[in-house]
Parts: C-alpha cells; structure tokens; sequence
C-alpha cells in the first residue's frame, strides 16, 4: 500500500483551510460579543481554528489514504470519518488524467483521476502523488487494462522489473502524432469563444472602472450629442467594451489551456499533455472509442482547420470540470484531422449521401415561417409603440430563406460505410460523426409529423458516450422516410454481423492461447478491442 | 408484431383526464380571477366561457391522443433486437439490441394495479432516450418479457456491454 505525497497535505490544507478559515471567519462576524461592532482578537481566533482544523483534517486525511496497484485491480482506502474501500477493476478503466496546477508544479506533485464509465463523477482522485509517481501509474493503469481486456496473464507482480520493462516499452512505441503550431494555438486563441470569459470580462472591466462604470465612458465626446443618441451611443459604447474585454480574456484563457498541446500514442492509448500554467494530460483508450467527432467551426473552416475530439464512455464533451479534455485535437488542418481520426478509426472516404430535395423545401418552408414571426412581431411592435415604423421592412429577410436553406441542407449527409456509420450536420459549426457499428447501443428512426408529409425521417444511432445538452448523437436528418428504415436495418444487422465476427476471434483466441502463450498482440483492430 | 392489451387505454385515458382537469383547472380559475378582481378592466364576460371552452377542447384533444397512442404502439421481442414502434406525433421506430441491454425492470404504478396491467422497462447505456419501455402488459405476459429479455441478453452476451 502507497500513500501519497506528503507536500499534499501541505498543498490540500491549504484550500482547506480557505475554506474553513472563511467559514470561521463567517462564524466569528455573527457570533463576536458586544453586539454593535466586531471583536477583531476573537474572530482571529476563530479563524485560526478553522485553519488548524483544515489541517489536522487534511494531515489525516493524508494519514488515511492508501492506494495500491494490484495485478488486475486498483485499490483505494481512503476517509477520515466514513471510510470507504474502493476496488476498480483494471479491464474497466476508462480515462486516467493528471492535472497540475502551478503551486503542484513547483512541489513537483499532480493530481490523478480515474474514470470508469459508471458513476456520473470521477471514480478515484488521488490528490496528490508525487509527478513520476503519477506517470507510473498512468502507464501501469494503461498496461494492466489493455492486458486484463486481452486477457493476458503475464504480467509480472515484480514490480521493478515490470517497470524497467514498462518504460523501456514506452520509449519504444511513444509516438508523436500531433503537436499544436505556434499560428494554430493563435488562430485558436482568437476566434474561441470562452463562455466563462463574459463573466470575467465583466468582472475585470468593473475592477478596471473602480467599481464606476462611467469613468470608461467617453462622455464629454458623446455630450455634444443630442437627445435620446447619446444614450444609445453610450450604451453601443459599453457593449463594445464589454466585448472586447470578454474577447482577450477567452483568447487569453484558450491560449493558456491548449499551450503546448501535445497527442502521443502509445500501444493502444492516446496521451495528450496541454495547458501553461496548469498542466494536464491524460489517456484515451483506442479500445474504448464510442463516436469521434469531426467538427469545423465557422471561421476555423474558412481557413481550412478542423478539431477532433474522441468520446469515450468515461466522459464526453461537456464535462464541466473538464473541459476540453477530451478533444483530441484543438484545431489543426482538415487534412491532417481526417489523418488522425483515421488513425483512431480506419473510416473510409467521407462522401457523403445528401438528403432528398425535399428537405431542403421543409427547411424553406420553416426559415419562411420564421420571417413571417420576425415581421408579425414587427408589426405589432409598431402598432403598439413608437420604436419602430416601417415593420415591413423586415419582409426583405425573405431573401436570406433560400440560401439558409441551401446551407443547411447541402451541409447535411450520411454515410453507411462497412464498418462506420458517418453522419453530418451543421452549417455554423459542421460536425462529422464517425460511430463504429460495434459501439451502437440503439437504433432509433424518428418521423415528426412535419417530416411525414415529406415522407422524411431521423436515424440516430446511439451510443454509451455520456451525451450532454450539446454533445449530440450521430443522427442522420432528413433521410428518406424507406431509406431510413433500410439504414436502421443495415446498422443493427452489421453490429450483429461485428459482434459475431468478434465472439469468433475470441474463441479462436482462446485456443491459440490454450495450445502454447502467443507472443504476438492478437488485438485485432484498434476500434475493437473491448 | 404484438400490440398493447387493449385495457391500456384506459389508463392512458384516465391520466390524459386527470391532466387535462389539472390544466383546464388552473386556466378557469386563472379566467375567474381575471374577471373577480379589478386587475384587467375591460375583461370581456366571455373570458370564462371561453377558457372552460378550451379547457374541454384540450382535454377531447389529449383524449384523442391518447385512444391514437394504442393504435400507433407495437413491439416484437425478435431474434437479436427488441423493436419498438410508437408516437402520435412523432413517429418512433426503436432497436434495442439484446446485446446491448443492462437491466430489465418490471413497473406496476397504482392506476396499472388498478387496471392489472403492468410496464416493463429495458435500460441500455445508451445516452439518449434509449431507455425503452413497453407498458400495457398483463401481469403474466410482462413477467414473460422481462423473462425472455434477460434470457436473450445473457445468451448474447459476448463481453461488456459499453
């Protein structure tokens, strides 16, 4: 049995003791004697009880912890008051990640965490082991699962031994396959938007005043305006402002949180290591793959940039304390996305079934209703007030109708390849699912009443990637109403046709393995293994 | 294919009337209340008539739905996959492969004990909507699904389901 770091208790007890130090704090403002005024002496006192309590809990905490790395499972003891034995079986392993920030850095300590795809939070944190002992266990967590799922029972129980082979290994089949460009991590920068960084920007640009949002307002310019003008000016001027400041912050925070990204495969894993200030890296499990997801944003496809990212049961895009972890590649040229993420999934060429026309006359007909609302809405809003007149002029966005059609319809397809199924959607930010049939969990074909008229309909296959409010299911829209019947039947009859074929290499495997220990990796093809 | 038992209509029915009550309640008596205090002046004398008119269209209309519903639903427990077919609206087609099935329950609410009746649930690890479930089933025959379900998904079974 392993405990941690001892500088954890020294780093832990420190947020700790924020924590409490304000709870106590809290506590010693409402509870000071005399009534009218706080007693300084005393709420100092309590404050330094809850620090001396965050830290006598932590060093327990640190007392309590043990961890060990068996042959096939990861056992955790940990707790202070409830205590809990936790035992994870390696083959079920999904995602492990370091994560540093900078006072870690500087202790030389990181943070593990471990996901399995049960559970809607991480599994085991271990918080903090020292760094070479964090990038030990990755690899032997890395090497125990892919050895439990292949079933192999050679692992060696000596540890050094294992280790001095382990790392010899990893220097071998460490493979570089993407790392960020310097005029990447720019274009990246500039054109995310961080939703987190309008709150900032607020916040900084509120610091920036003094707390006055009209020291930042030219107003002696706008006075000489007249009337109702300044006002608007004034608030066209703060908007702006605002915008600008929430747009260096998020190029800012971006930058930081894909500096120096880095995607390595080894063996069956991918590794990525990113981040400035706070580092972070962790594994995907090829054999774990769920979808991948082609997606080119707006501006990055203009300049012929995609990103990638790989959903695995463990976690999805959306996670929120996560973010960003998952994606494989943060911006990179289309072509060399398409490389990789055949790299992960030999997929075929994407070229891809359209939808019938008549979608896209349902998509005109819809974008046409819209209009209609916007000037119905216009309408009223000039029969009833004075802000505007000429409602009708809002008429003229019926121009736009055809084309949003066009655009969204011409960006949407699907493809039944012979082991994938791809699909496509998405005119502002075009996503490409890439689901291996192997990893379908349901076949659903969808027909709104609206769609039935057209004798259209929805296929969705779904799988186990834990799907948020944005992360979508690979969904075929629109696709004739008969041909989305034939799809469904296609999907379910190939998984059943994968599932065969695998059930048939087990066994094969398993007599090979009952004659003589084969030597050769029988793991058949990266996007199957279990 | 197989259908409901036909007695599943009334279930339907009976929730579609109990929910209809709830909403044309809160309308009529949101109506009431227009007309009782002084907050809308000119509150024409045909507010209430006009929301108890369209408290009873809507509770004929989810009436309707819910008579529909019974002739829309179907399922067939087939050799590899469990197939679902339903939605008034929006029409559904649903396959659930048994490979692919984590647990199978077996729900009885008040209003299906009343009736006999009882709802079998199928979970995946599927992330959307994929949670299948077939109600309208007598006792014996849900048992008898949920039966032949985990038969089919333990027989099938090849390694994790994820």
């Amino acid at each position: 049995m392993r405990s941690l770091h001892p500088a954890s208790v020294a780093v832990r007890s420190l947020s700790r003791s924020l924590n409490t130090g304000f709870l106590f704090f809290v506590v010693g403002i409402v509870v000071s004697p005399g009534g009218n005024g706080t007693d300084l002496l005393s709420v100092g006192a309590l404050v330094a009880i809850g620090i001396v309590m965050g830290i006598i809990y932590e060093f327990a905490y640190y007392r309590r912890f043990r961890y060990e790395l068996t042959e096939n499972s990861f056992d955790v003891t940990s707790g202070v008051i409830a205590r809990r034995d936790r035992e994870l079986p390696l083959g079920r392993v999904q995602n492990v990640d370091i994560r540093q920030n900078v006072v870690g850095r500087i202790l030389g300590i990181a943070a593990v965490h471990i996901e399995t795809a049960g559970g809607g939070q991480t599994e085991v944190s271990l918080q903090y082991v020292a760094e070479d002992e964090a990038h030990r266990l990755r690899r032997q967590l890395r090497s125990g699962a892919s050895a439990e799922t292949s079933d192999a029972a050679d692992s060696s129980p000596d540890e050094t031994g294992a280790q001095a082979t382990e790392s010899k290994r990893e220097a071998d089949d460490e493979k570089l396959l993407f790392e960020i460009r310097p005029h990447e991590l720019a274009i990246l920068s500039v054109f995310t938007i961080d939703p987190g960084a309008s709150l900032l920007g607020g916040i900084a640009l509120s610091f920036a005043s003094g707390f006055d949002p009209a020291t930042l307002l030219p107003t002696d310019r706008i006075a000489g305006l007249p009337g109702p003008e300044s006002g608007l000016l004034t608030l066209a001027w703060g908007l702006v402002l605002f915008l600008l400041a929430a747009w260096v912050i998020s190029a800012a925070l971006t930058f930081t949180r894909y500096y120096g990204f880095r995607l390595t495969r080894a063996g069956d894993e991918l590794y990525y290591e990113r981040g400035l200030l706070q580092r972070y890296s962790g594994t995907i499990p090829l054999g774990k793959v769920q979808t991948l997801t082609v997606s080119e944003s707006i501006p990055f496809r203009w300049f012929g940039y995609a990103a990638l990212s790989v959903e695995t049961a463990g976690y999805a895009p959306g996670q929120s304390d996560s973010r960003g972890t998952e994606s494989a590649i943060p911006l990179a040229d289309a072509d060399r996305v398409a490389e990789l993420a055949r790299a992960i999934e030999p997929f075929g060429p994407i070229d891809l079934e359209a939808p019938p026309r008549r979608a896209r006359e349902r998509y005109a007909v819809r974008y046409s209703l819209v209009v209609a609302a916007i000037v119905g809405g216009a309408y009223a809003v000039a029969r009833y007030t004075a802000v505007v007149r000429q409602w009708y002029a809002f008429a003229a966005l019926v121009v736009l109708v055809p084309v949003a059609a066009h655009l969204k319809w011409s960006n949407r397809g699907y493809r039944i390849d012979d082991r994938y199924f791809l699909t496509r959607t998405g005119f502002w930010r075009r996503t490409t699912k890439i689901v291996p049939y192997y990893r379908v969990q349901a076949v659903l074909h969808q027909a709104t009443i609206f769609q039935r008229r057209r004798r259209l309909a929805s296929v969705t296959a779904d799988t186990a990637s834990s799907a948020t409010l944005l992360g979508r299911a690979a969904t075929a829209y629109d696709v004739d109403a008969d041909r989305g019947l034939e799809i469904q039947a296609t999907i379910e009859e190939r998984l059943q046709n994968r599932l065969r074929a695998r059930q048939r290499e087990r066994t094969v495997e398993r007599w090979f393995r009952d004659d003589e220990s084969p030597d050769d990796d029988p793991s058949a093809e990266p996007g199957d293994g279990g | 294919m197989e259908r409901l038992t036909p007695r599943v209509r009334v279930v339907w029915i009976a929730l579609a009337i109990v929910r209809a009550t709830i909403f044309g309640g809160f309308l009529v008596g949101a109506a009431i209340a227009l007309m009782r205090t002084d907050f809308w002046d000119a509150a024409p004398s045909i507010l209430v008539p006009a929301a108890v008119a369209v408290a009873v269209v809507l509770a004929v209309v989810r009436v309707l739905i819910a008579w529909r519903r019974y002739g829309v639903w179907r399922f067939d427990l087939r050799d590899d996959d469990l197939y679902i077919e339903r939605g008034v609206f929006t029409r559904v087609k649903t396959i659930a492969p048994y490979v692919r099935v984590q647990h199978v329950d077996s729900r009885r609410s008040p209003l299906e004990r009343a009736t006999g009746l009882a709802t079998v649930v199928v979970y995946t690890a599927g992330s959307r909507s994929s949670d299948v479930a077939i109600p309208g089933l007598t006792p014996s025959r849900a048992e008898e699904v949920q039966e032949s379900l985990r038969r089919l998904a333990i027989e099938s079974a090849g390694e994790d389901a994820v």
